[in-house]
């Protein structure tokens, strides 16, 4: 063996161990954690790379407000630094990087992490050390009912006690399937409902919301296909084959995007083999019902006209004339990266996602006080109050972000929409052709 | 290369039971339109199992490896074959390209990564081939990201309608395919003095080598031929997942380890026999044992394997290796 | 004759380091130095049955996954001392750990390693179904968080009492029959070695060991367990952790430790990664170097320099044709 061969070796060792060390070095703070004079520094895990990784232009487009902001003076003249750090959608990951963020970058407030499992796993931490858990990019009902103070809170099997730092942001999951339940029996005559839902806390919490919201007619389900995260999508598509053989003519997806790609294709294949016959009125949870993942489905031989969805967000690609879209536009278009753009132009929905809730944090931080403190944030953000003149301008038109004593989930609006326009010229690759959402009546409530 | 003729009335057994399951199939899926859609997709779903667990037996029986990453090179191939697609080539062009790229970066891997391990002891073999599922993972997310695309199967949602059973041509085309895949490999090994070069080197490197063998060829030539074949079973898998993502070869690779461990690591057949079982047994689970929920599955399955290899520690097609001392 | 576990003068040294090492790094260092000896106490386990009895196990996050379990679980209901947990899970796992030997016995090589692997993808989904008590994909919570400190103590204490009864286990009648079964499993059986009582020891042995590294990986997941963190990537990395390390002297096994503790979780700001796919990238390729170029893994560092060293002098002063050759 040559001699070369064992340096490297040596060195390689020697490399890697130190590469280990020195990454993990932080930058020091002095102060209030987090607040200087000139920059407030918050933080927030993603699930930048592994299975959940279609999420990581929430992060992007959180970030590139930010930078719109600061590029602006700021906020009271600080400018707002975002570490997003990936966790990989790994709960203990979570943890590392949530300690990380706190005890070595000393981030004032951790903002917008996504996933359950992953909140779950730090919201005690976070909660015991005070420091703000907020804006959590997940609809899971946790975050609203834990999260109330005083007479309000009571203790459920999972929180014996308020986590008061903790706060949610978008339309939690339960009322978006109780308003499905609604849409059916206003709009189906005589439903067989089929569900297909994801086997976990996730898809759970749509399931038993729904099933509560049909009342006296939870008869007309015929069938409840769970499915694993991780499970194949052939394996997806023959639960979706059970439910057409239960004789389904109503078919509600409870489902993250590749298992819902997976469902659409083969309900467009069963109505192909069945000449007809199985022709689903079908309703999409709105995790799943982003416009790329529309067009997947349709690269998949999916014909998705007439599904139904909801959004709280306005879309790029269907109002590209709006104002606030031309912004988003724009703020996008500054970061300069190139992968970000190709999503907006693709009409990736995450995208003002991550726009609406940045500018949410931005106004709570400007109503937190001329030397913001953990306390005045939460307080702020316990008091939102975008609506009127005050609107957030990247949520749907006529859509109020608030907060009280009383109400502790910021959104609990919905609108419906219909997805138009697919033809059979339609290219995936083009996005011509292929159709988009359309509005579906009028902003309706979903809270309890 | 030795072979003991032992066991074969164990061999016969397992044949027979095979027969009557495949008939109890039939006759069911003659009673029951649902049974037989449920079958007919679980064979589908089976060929795909088969058609990866065929590469890794083939690495196996070349190269006496086990290639964690063989998943994850199909599913980099296939990543490839979208890419040139993309640069304007048809679809077919785009598949017989991909395919000899395949058994360039094949070889190239063997050549470069796994020779200086080779004659090391499993754990490191196994472990350079987990590094570079890893590497491989790390290097699609970086030219690709994480977005969804589209590679459309090249024959649609055409299906035949046999009788109420929807067929898709897709299937039909998968099935052609791994059969033909498993007679290729079965009639180089059978029956080509370059097979029989490459059991040898496999099997008895040294003696091979005096005989004339040149062994890191063959090894390099084996590693080229399963990345060829993993790329075919990539190519095929992609469509009936609906669309590319890079995680799209993860629970296929469960599924094919399982198969071969069922099969025998030495029988292409018997991991093609393994795989369809396991995806008939998917699939009439999800149809019919609803209270087997969603969780169990995979434990089930892998419960299953375990119970076979106990009894045949072999795989259920396997020859029981014996060691001369 | 490889080195077996390290000299006296040694091991005190690295103790005197972990006892002050606490008082120098900040508590978020603290807490990555406690993850490592999480790690630590997993590779040492692993590395016995890898590295000592020459048995593949691509399964032993499945051990961590019910070590972890019982604490959070016994600690959520009964409020059951954390340390007292961490004993139970090392017996716990033992068990099991023998359980499994058992029928492993039948297979070897590769279907060994496949049965393993079954394992590692099985058993994370049990709590899935048993959602009632093991708290399924919500994870079952533990209602105490400990400091970063406390953390670090408990993951580096239970490493030395374990890693002294590793030595101790080692040293004896057991480890030479551990190392025959390695060598030769032809020459053991002849020479009257049972190996199917040592390999099933092994096994156990080796998961009572991952049993309390589960223990300590929860605790240090803020009392926090969910299947998620004991998918197939945590049994595969533990493979890692044992064969970087090689074959088990006390600084392979801290290297193996840090390498699969510290590095997948290197932040994209240092140079050359330069973002979170880059990272792994490099992770990769650096864990099939190390494979490639240091055979004994990060445990025969020391050797390679040492005969380094030599064939430098070699090289300038006459040949000695004394003795057997060095690599």
């Amino acid at each position: 063996m040559s001699i070369n061969r064992k340096k490297l070796g040596a060195l390689l060792g020697v490399v890697a161990i130190g590469i280990a060390v020195a990454s993990t070095a932080g930058a020091a703070s002095q102060g209030s954690p987090g607040v200087t004079k000139n920059s407030i520094t918050i933080g927030g895990t993603f699930p930048l790379s592994g299975p959940a990784s279609l999420y990581a232009t929430i992060a992007g487009a959180e970030q590139a407000y930010y930078g719109y902001v600061n590029a602006h003076g700021g906020v009271n003249g600080r400018k707002i630094n975002d570490i997003v750090l990936d966790d990989q959608y790994n709960p203990s990951k979570t943890i590392v990087k949530v300690k990380q963020l706190v005890e070595n970058d000393h981030v004032f407030a951790v903002v917008g992490g996504l996933g359950t499992a992953p909140g779950l796993a730090t919201w005690n931490y976070l909660n015991n050390k005070g420091v703000p858990q907020v804006l959590l990019a997940t609809g899971d009902a946790y975050w609203g009912t834990c999260t109330a103070t005083g007479s309000a809170f009571t203790p459920k099997p999972y929180c014996s006690k308020p986590k008061p730092w903790t706060m949610g942001w978008q339309p939690d999951y339960p009322g978006e399937a109780k308003l499905y339940a609604k849409y059916i029996l206003t709009n189906k005559k005589t439903p067989h409902i089929g569900i297909l839902y994801q086997n976990d806390a996730y898809g759970q919490n749509y399931l038993d919301a729904f099933n509560k919201a049909l009342g006296s007619h939870t008869g007309d389900v015929v069938d409840a296909e769970p499915y694993n995260f991780t499970d194949s999508s052939t394996v997806v598509s023959a639960h979706v084959q059970a439910l057409a053989a239960h004789g389904a003519n109503t078919v509600v997806i409870f489902a993250t995007p590749a298992a819902s790609i997976a469902a659409l294709a083969t309900i467009t294949g069963i109505k192909a083999a069945t000449h007809g016959a199985f022709s689903p009125l079908t309703l999409l949870n709105n995790v799943s019902a982003n416009r790329v993942f529309l067009i997947a489905a349709q690269g998949a031989h999916a014909n998705v006209n007439n599904v139904v969805s909801t959004t709280y967000i306005k879309s790029q690609s269907a109002t590209p004339k709006d104002s606030a879209m031309i912004l988003a536009k724009k703020i996008i278009n500054a970061t300069g990266n190139a992968g970000l753009q190709q999503q907006f132009a693709a009409g990736d929905n995450n995208l003002i996602y991550g726009l609406a809730s940045a500018w949410t944090f931005v106004d709570a931080l400007k109503h937190a006080g001329a030397t913001p403190t953990r306390s005045s944030l939460m307080k702020a953000l316990r008091n939102l109050n975008e609506t009127g003149a005050n609107r957030n301008p990247f949520v749907f038109p006529g859509m109020d972000v608030k907060t009280s004593s009383t109400r502790t989930f910021p959104m609990e609006q919905l609108q419906f929409e219909q997805w138009k326009g697919q033809t059979n010229a339609c290219n995936p690759n083009t996005e011509v052709n292929c159709g988009d959402w359309r509005k579906l009546g009028v902003v309706l409530n979903s809270g309890s | 290369m030795e072979r003991l003729k032992t066991a074969d009335v164990g061999q016969v057994a397992i044949a027979v039971v095979l027969l009557a399951g495949a008939i109890a199939l039939l006759v069911c899926s003659l009673g029951s339109t649902k049974f037989a859609t449920s079958t007919v997709a679980g064979v589908a779903l089976g060929l795909v199992y088969g058609s990866l667990a065929l590469a890794l037996v083939l690495i196996y029986q070349a190269t006496h490896v086990i290639n964690f990453a063989q998943g994850e090179l199909a599913m980099f191939t296939t990543y490839i074959a979208y890419q040139l697609i993309q640069w304007g080539l048809s679809y077919w062009e785009a598949f017989f390209a991909t395919l000899a790229i395949a058994f360039l970066l094949g070889t190239v891997l063997q050549v470069a990564v796994i020779r200086p391990v080779q004659h090391r002891s499993v754990i490191a073999t196994v472990i350079v081939t987990v590094g570079l599922f890893i590497l491989i993972d790390g290097v699609v997310n970086w030219i690709w990201g994480g977005s969804f695309r589209s590679l459309p199967s090249p024959f649609g949602i055409a299906s035949y309608d046999v009788g109420g059973v929807p067929i898709e041509h897709l299937w039909v085309w998968q099935a052609g395919v791994v059969l033909a895949g498993l007679a290729g490999v079965w009639a180089l090994f059978r029956f080509t003095k370059l097979g029989l070069a490459m059991r040898a080197a496999a099997l008895r490197p040294a003696s091979a080598a005096l005989a004339g063998v040149r062994v890191e060829v063959m090894l390099a030539i084996g590693w080229g031929l399963a990345a060829l074949l993993g790329a075919v079973a990539g190519l095929m898998t992609e469509p009936s997942q609906y669309f590319l993502d890079q995680a799209f070869m993860q629970p296929i690779l469960v599924y094919a380890f399982a198969a071969a461990a069922l099969g025998g690591l030495e029988s292409p057949a018997g991991a093609v026999v393994g795989g369809i079982a396991i995806g008939v047994l998917q699939t009439l689970m999800v149809g019919y044992v609803p209270q087997i929920t969603s969780e169990l599955q995979l434990p089930l399955a892998f419960a299953l394997i375990l119970a076979v290899l106990l009894v045949k520690p072999n795989g259920l097609f396997g020859r029981r290796q014996v060691q001369r001392v | 004759m490889r080195r077996r576990l390290p000299a006296v003068v040694s091991v005190p040294g690295v103790a005197g380091v972990l006892v002050v090492l606490p008082f120098i790094l900040s508590s978020y260092h603290t807490f990555l130095a406690a993850e490592v000896g999480v790690f630590f106490v997993a590779v040492l386990g692993l590395n016995i049955l890898t590295g000592y009895t020459g048995q593949i196990s691509i399964g032993h996050g499945a051990f961590m996954a019910i070590g972890g379990y019982t604490t959070a679980v016994m600690s959520r209901d009964h409020h059951t001392n954390l340390i007292l947990t961490i004993l139970v899970a090392f017996a716990i796992c033992f068990v099991v750990g023998l359980l499994f030997g058992l029928p492993a016995l039948r297979l070897s090589g590769a279907y060994l390693a496949l049965a393993t692997f079954a394992l590692a993808i099985s058993v994370p989904q049990l709590p899935l179904q048993w959602s009632r008590y093991l708290g399924g994909s919500g994870g079952v919570q533990s209602p105490e968080t400990k400091g970063n400190v406390w953390i670090y103590g408990a993951a580096w204490s239970v490493s030395a009492v374990l890693f002294l009864l590793a030595w101790l286990i080692l040293r004896g009648r057991v480890g030479r029959a551990f190392r025959a079964v390695r060598d030769s499993e032809i020459a053991a059986v002849a020479s009257g070695v049972e190996i199917g009582v040592y390999k099933t020891l092994a096994f156990g042995i080796s998961a009572a060991y991952c049993g309390a590294a589960g223990a300590l990986f929860v605790i240090a997941s803020n009392g926090f367990a969910q299947p998620d963190q004991f998918n197939v990537a945590l049994s595969l990395q533990l493979l890692i952790g044992a064969a970087v390390a090689g074959l088990g002297s006390l600084w392979g096994i801290l290297a193996g430790a840090a390498f699969v503790g510290l590095l997948p979780n290197i932040s994209p700001s240092v140079p050359i990664i330069g973002s979170e796919q880059g990272r792994d990238v490099v992770y990769g390729l650096l864990v099939v170097l190390v494979m490639l170029v240091l055979p004994g893994g990060l445990a025969g560092l020391p050797a390679r320099l040492r005969s380094l060293r030599r064939g430098l002098n070699r090289k300038s002063k006459p040949v000695k044709l004394r003795g057997s050759s060095s690599q």
